[in-house]
């Protein structure tokens, strides 16, 4: 049971994050460049899940994306495609929870760029889609393993929208923190919780290690 | 009311692990009401410890769902969820697999149980139609409009429901609440949420 809970953590979070990143991109993006009517709301929006209570935002998750939600009734209708009970759900949870730290980290990478560079490239003729690739986004490339980073520990460690959306089923939504609290419920189960809350630390240590590494690594480059 | 006899009450809400896990840590409280006879035993510091009322378990189904026959419940479920609190952790969860084991229902329910942290967590899941039922007090399913008593456990198929509850400060408001709870008032106030009596 521990250790598929980990598994399942590890490809939820991976999932989580993967997906939700270009997402992310795009949106930093727009927030840190462009100036527009709604630019407070879509900020605020962004922002919501890190301010409201987890379990909140599972709730509205299941209102929004349950069976007889607003989102989650017509891609059931339509596709047969449900997210309450399945590990997508568990995913989809730990993505919006990690959203908002990974556009933060990003917006802050493209604000930092140097807009001198980006119009020396405009000026030799590069389309705006070929300065983007070759100038802007290597320059904040590690500004964008931060964020991921950021993301997927957030992910790894998500519980309240988790298991308000998806439950703990094992092998589909168990995750290491909904592992470690059904565990801590019950009167003398602390040794598996010890061994569970050491595989977490590890990995979200791990996840910090690498991305400093690699974020060095980009930066010599 | 009792809060208009008892002056203000003020109440903080928690499972019964947490709570006790709280008071242990010293959290400054006058009374503590547990739904866990194993939880009180955590508290040992509490006086006066009795039970103050009991409970039905039930099956729910959505409000425009039919009784159930609950030989007939792995049937009814079919490829849904059974939504119930924590199985080794949730009083509710707790109560609810010793039903099911009694039944001799388990080993075809048990999985497709979806756990989740609370009792109220269990029923928003079937008040949304996420889950087709899903065990809780009688208590609770008075609380939704959205969702409807489709079978009652047995009582002889789980554990008695306890709700106990102990003294732990020296205030003499604490003692008197604690017995005021105990007396006609209190027991008048929990029958009219459908609580049971304390059975003999």
């Amino acid at each position: 049971m521990m250790w598929e809970a980990v598994f399942l953590s590890l490809r939820v979070s991976a999932v989580a994050t993967i997906v939700a990143l270009p997402l992310a991109i795009w949106v930093a993006h727009v927030l840190a460049r462009k100036s527009f009517r709604g630019h407070a709301l879509l900020n605020g929006l962004v922002h919501l899940p890190l301010v409201l209570p987890p379990v909140v935002t599972g709730y509205l998750l299941l209102v929004v994306f349950g069976r007889s939600g607003v989102i989650g009734g017509p891609l059931f209708e339509w596709f047969g495609v449900t997210l309450a009970f399945r590990w997508t759900g568990a995913a989809l949870a730990a993505g919006i929870m990690g959203f908002p730290l990974m556009v933060r980290a990003i917006r802050l990478g493209f604000e930092a760029v140097d807009g001198g560079l980006e119009d020396a490239a405009r000026t030799l003729g590069a389309s705006e889609g070929r300065v983007f690739r070759t100038v802007t986004l290597p320059l904040i490339a590690p500004a964008i393993v931060a964020g991921a980073v950021l993301g997927f520990a957030k992910a790894l460690g998500e519980f309240g929208a988790t298991i308000t959306f998806v439950a703990a089923i094992p092998g589909q939504t168990q995750t290491i923190p909904s592992a470690i609290y059904g565990l801590l419920q019950v009167p003398g189960q602390e040794r598996a919780v010890v061994v569970l809350v050491v595989i977490s630390v590890t990995l979200a240590m791990g996840a910090l290690v690498a991305s400093e590494w690699l974020a060095r690594r980009m930066v010599v480059r | 009311m009792l809060a208009a006899q008892m002056g203000d009450v003020v109440v903080s809400y928690g499972g019964s692990g947490t709570l006790a896990r709280q008071v242990q840590q010293g959290a400054p409280a006058d009374v503590i009401l547990l739904a866990n006879a194993a939880w009180m035993d955590a508290v040992p510091q509490a006086r006066d410890v009795a039970d103050f009322a009991s409970n039905t378990l039930v099956l729910i189904g959505s409000a425009g769902a039919a009784d159930v026959d609950l030989a007939a419940l792995p049937a009814a479920l079919g490829e849904g969820r059974l939504a119930m609190g924590y199985t080794e952790a949730v009083p509710a969860g707790i109560y609810g697999r010793q039903a099911l084991q009694g039944l001799g229902l388990w080993e075809a329910i048990a999985p497709r149980v979806a756990q989740v942290d609370s009792v109220r967590a269990a029923l928003v899941l079937v008040a949304r139609g996420e889950a087709p039922f899903s065990v809780v007090y009688a208590t609770d399913a008075r609380a939704s409009d959205a969702v409807r008593i489709v079978a009652t456990f047995p009582e002889e198929s789980h554990a008695p429901i306890r709700y106990l509850g102990g003294v732990l400060s020296e205030r003499p408001e604490a003692q008197a609440f604690w017995e005021a709870l105990r007396g006609e008032l209190g027991q008048g106030i929990l029958a009219d949420f459908g609580y049971l009596p304390v059975a003999e």
